[in-house]
């Protein structure tokens, strides 16, 4: 059946579709043009075909990026990527953002870096071009396929970003050919993802995750072309960088996570956090191989297995976020495409890649039978890698539970308090890790004199106790030994990078990048820790708490605190008043103001407002709260808003409209026996019994000869002097009596004249009032967290660190190339 | 042997050790009768009772939100949950709780609830703490 949809927009969608598949072709081309050019490196032509086809793949990946982005922001809700993901009101800044919310772009995103480290290989590669990019326009064909969206003997290849919403959904309502007009806005964007952090967070992340694929295709093309020993210098610029990248990547989310996600924290083990930190340990592991058989010519084959390795957990890590498998587990994997059976494909393939070669070439690796010295440095890298290796195994074994379910059929859960479970094997590897960090300093490549290291090492373990004692007092955490053993690790290592530092002042400079790395992730580490031990809940609620019924006593007070509008509270050091509410479409920021006041002069010492805001959002079912947080240097104040009163509101009027009698929205009525003449007090005002009207009417009810119909005048003045006139009716109709009810709706009043009592010369009414309208309240929770700038301080130190190993890595490549 | 080698054996076999170990430290996921049996933490699959009142009132107390749900073996039992109530929980249709018996009130200290997305049929996964992290 043929129906000519109205309004849509075709073109762009079959360009875009269009690109995807020559990209996907251009790839393919150039990974084989690239193979054979790497087997016969004497034919120029096979070079020339592989550029070609990189540079078409290049082109066409641009093409689909840039098609997408036009068919999101004109809001071409007949496709389904743009229906899903964004809607009218969202600014263009998101529309970055909305990109990487569904797997789609987040493939693009990752593909798009392919390229532009592609393009820098091209360049900068040399020698290495052919062999290299084979591997890296392989993992680009994959990629593509993954978005190509075509069907292949009954099998469902990819999903494509430029699928139609009429046919990605089945709703009958979409088979009208008008059906676009009835779609006025798209499904908008995850108020979560609305964040500044969302715009830079995933594009960090996945040029990371891109270029671990450049120390795979070295570490790859090496073996295979027999160049064993001139990767790892080649390779060591672009392992550094891509550890980098993804450990800024992975800050960056956990920052937004702090700042943007309700959560309470900056890192909570989920499934999708661990993913991305699997490969950056295996990897931060390869480059300290790398660089102690640069030094000494051992561990060769751990170097290569770490570099290969950290690039398939890379993909495994996509496997795990992507196919839906992490279903039960986890919070924000993306939802399942039913492209699993791709993924693991994918996996595979690498996989297999790096057994074949690391099995075929073993016997030729330049492998050495010498024994390592205790007393050197590489022996000990080697060790630390290790423990790193191991620490990261216990991520994977612990993540993967729903993976080994699904192979084996079993029902695991996962551990019931993900965060004790992973903390309690972490610190322990963090230990380890940072003690070894410490003293390798102290020692040289091949061998080192026993009696200067213990020297150093002494002196230097006698300053990290005094360090860590006073350190642990300050922060509190002298409570629990491992809290202390973490400080003290991290202060060990972090003063013997100093010393090599200071070395380096007095002129070894190409030293000194590691050791800012090492210092930056020592502060890290301790900020962490602090923060993570000791943040509290301040909003504790002891209020309101004894007065629930008995069985609630076993427990400690709640985390929530219950605050109405202009009512202050105090709450530890802070009083703290609920201020208002200012709506900025379509979130309500909420004003909290926080004050110090002075016990004794009572004097405000510190006064500031926060403003957490929540969206009322359907598509994540309800009130989605985004935290505001005080910085100080030692401390943050965090504050959630947890409920809100428009949303219990809504539900009230909700169940009133099911049933309306008029009378609901009213409190009990008071009855009054009255006169004429009388004034009477009301919540806001007064009324005034006028008199009677017996000429009184009503529409529709005539009045018969036997009946009675009387109004009863009055007259209502409110504070403000308004006045309003209303008038009751009773009527006594065929011996039936009856009466008319008048509202003043300003004012919520209702009169009923229920009654004229001839006997006591009295009248009868009835007055109702409505409730004074409810006051605003919020529900919110407040968490301090101490020392957390540490956290991100040692960040930003450890990628200056990099930054700074990257430069002297990269000139000593370029200086080894000169010669 | 070269010293290395021997402490990469040692490594794989505290490796396996803790492979091992974290298996033990792993859940399953229960039903209300067998967490009436064990008094431990466990997870306990189910649905929302639809049919009786959630009960949640900020204004006494903005910790308490309680529901009454079934089990995937259609077991009854009342929730009681320190926290706020999760928005939209009536239109979960699969809960995941958390917590441990306590009597014939099962507490649960996290609550992950599946519901239909209003837009497609794939389902959104949400996930609710009853207390911060550091309990």
């Amino acid at each position: 059946m043929d129906v000519n949809y109205v309004g849509e927009h075709l073109l762009p969608g079959q360009i875009g579709q269009f690109f995807i598949v020559l990209s996907f072709g251009a790839a393919l081309l150039s990974c084989i043009a690239y193979f054979f050019a790497t087997k016969n490196p004497e034919e120029t032509s096979w070079k020339k075909i592989a550029r070609i086809g990189f540079w078409v793949n290049a082109v066409s990946v641009v093409a689909v990026g840039a098609t997408l982005f036009y068919i999101i922001y004109n809001h071409f809700f007949e496709y389904n990527y743009a229906f899903a993901h964004s809607s009218r009101d969202l600014p263009t800044y998101y529309i970055i953002s909305s990109f990487w919310e569904g797997q789609e772009g987040s493939f693009w995103l990752w593909m798009f870096w392919q390229t532009v480290l592609g393009a820098i290989l091209l360049f900068k590669a040399k020698s290495w071009e052919t062999s290299v990019m084979t591997f890296v326009m392989l993992c680009q064909a994959f990629l593509a396929s993954m978005i190509i969206g075509v069907e292949l003997l009954g099998l469902r290849i990819g999903s494509s970003p430029f699928i139609l919403l009429r046919d990605a959904m089945d709703f009958p309502i979409l088979k009208q050919a008008n059906y676009l007009s009835l779609i006025k806005d798209g499904n908008g964007l995850n108020p979560l993802l609305q964040n500044y952090w969302m715009v830079i967070h995933p594009p960090t992340l996945f040029l990371g995750f891109a270029s671990m694929i450049v120390p795979f295709a070295y570490a790859t093309g090496a073996l295979w072309t027999k160049r064993y020993k001139e990767w790892i210098s080649a390779a060591l610029p672009w392992a550094l960088f891509a550890v980098m990248i993804l450990g800024a990547g992975i800050i960056m989310g956990s920052f937004w996570a702090y700042e943007a996600l309700n959560f309470g924290g900056f890192w909570a083990w989920d499934p999708v956090e661990n993913a991305s930190i699997i490969p950056w340990f295996t990897l931060i592991a390869a480059v300290h191989v790398m660089i102690a058989y640069k030094n000494s010519g051992h561990s060769y084959f751990t170097a290569t297995f770490l570099a290969m390795i950290s690039f398939v957990l890379v993909i495994y890590a996509s496997y795990l976020t992507r196919s839906g498998v992490l279903g039960e587990t986890s919070v924000h994997s993306f939802t399942d495409l039913g492209m699993s059976g791709q993924l693991i494909l994918f996996n595979v393939a690498f996989l297999v890649i790096m057994v074949v070669f690391l099995v075929i070439k073993k016997k030729e690796m330049p492998i050495t039978e010498k024994d390592e010295e205790i007393y050197s440095r590489e022996f000990w890298m080697f060790i630390g890698a290790l423990v790193l290796t191991v620490a990261c195994a216990q991520i994977i074994a612990s993540t993967s539970i729903p993976v080994f379910n699904k192979i084996f059929g079993t029902k695991v859960a996962p551990p019931l308090e993900p965060i004790q479970h992973y903390n309690k094997w972490q610190s322990g590897f963090a230990v380890i890790v940072m003690i070894m960090t410490g003293f390798t300093q102290f020692l040289k490549y091949k061998r080192s004199d026993s009696r200067k290291f213990l020297a150093s090492t002494v002196a230097s373990l006698a300053v990290a106790i005094i360090l860590t004692a006073i350190i642990s007092y300050f922060t509190k955490t002298y409570t629990n030994l491992i809290y202390i053993l973490i400080t003290f690790a991290s202060i060990f290592c972090i003063l013997a990078n100093i010393r090599v530092l200071g070395d380096a002042v007095k002129g070894k400079w190409k030293l000194a990048g590691s050791s800012v790395a090492h210092i930056g992730f020592g502060l890290l580490l301790i900020g962490a820790m602090v923060a993570a031990a000791t943040n509290e809940v301040i909003s504790v609620n002891n209020t309101g708490y004894i007065a629930v019924s008995g069985f609630d006593k076993v427990e400690k007070p709640g985390e929530n605190l219950f605050l109405t509008e202009g009512e202050p509270v105090q709450m530890g050091e802070y009083k703290i008043t609920y201020i208002g509410d200012s709506i900025a479409a379509p979130n309500t920021y909420y004003k909290i103001k926080y004050e110090r006041v002075d016990e004794e002069t009572g004097k405000v010492k510190e006064q500031f407002v926060l403003q957490p805001f929540a969206q009322n959002n359907a598509k994540m079912g309800g009130l989605i709260g985004t935290p505001a947080t005080k910085h100080y240097i030692t401390h943050d104040v965090y504050t959630l808003i947890t409920a809100a009163a428009a949303e219990s509101q809504a539900q009230h009027s909700k169940t009133a409209n099911e049933e309306k009698t008029g009378f609901e929205d009213y409190e009990e009525p008071a009855t009054y026996q009255v006169n004429i003449g009388d004034t009477l007090r009301y919540r806001n005002g007064y009324y005034v019994i006028e008199g009677l009207n017996k000429e009184a009417q009503l529409e529709k009810i005539p009045k018969g000869p036997n009946d009675v119909m009387v109004g009863l005048k009055i007259k209502v003045v409110a504070a403000d002097n308004k006045q309003y006139e209303v008038q009751p009716i009773y009527l006594i109709k065929d011996g039936g009596i009856y009466d008319f009810n008048k509202d003043v709706t300003d004012q919520g009043l209702k009169f009923r004249f229920t009654g004229i009592k001839p006997d006591k010369d009295k009248l009868e009414i009835m007055v109702y009032q409505k409730p004074l309208p409810e006051k605003k309240w919020v529900v919110f929770k407040a968490i301090k967290f101490p020392y957390i700038n540490f956290f991100w301080c040692g960040t930003i130190i450890m990628t200056i660190g990099f930054i700074m190993s990257i430069v002297r890595r990269n000139k000593e490549e370029k200086r080894k190339l000169a010669k | 042997m070269k010293k290395s080698s021997i402490i990469l054996i040692a490594i794989i076999a505290v490796a396996i050790a803790m492979i091992l170990v974290i298996y033990t430290d792993s859940s399953t996921y229960s039903t209300f009768t067998e967490a009436k049996e064990k008094k431990t933490e466990l997870y306990v699959v189910g649905q929302l009772n639809k049919d009786k009142v959630l009960h949640y009132d900020p204004k006494t107390d903005a910790n308490k939100f309680s529901f009454f749900m079934y089990d995937n073996e259609g077991t009854e039992c009342e929730v009681v949950f320190r926290g706020a109530k999760p928005q939209d929980i009536e239109r979960s249709e699969q809960i995941v709780l958390t917590g441990k018996m306590d009597g014939n009130v099962f507490r649960a200290s996290k609550i992950l609830m599946k519901c239909p997305s209003k837009y497609n049929d794939k389902s959104v996964v949400t996930e609710i703490n009853a207390t911060a992290f550091n309990n």
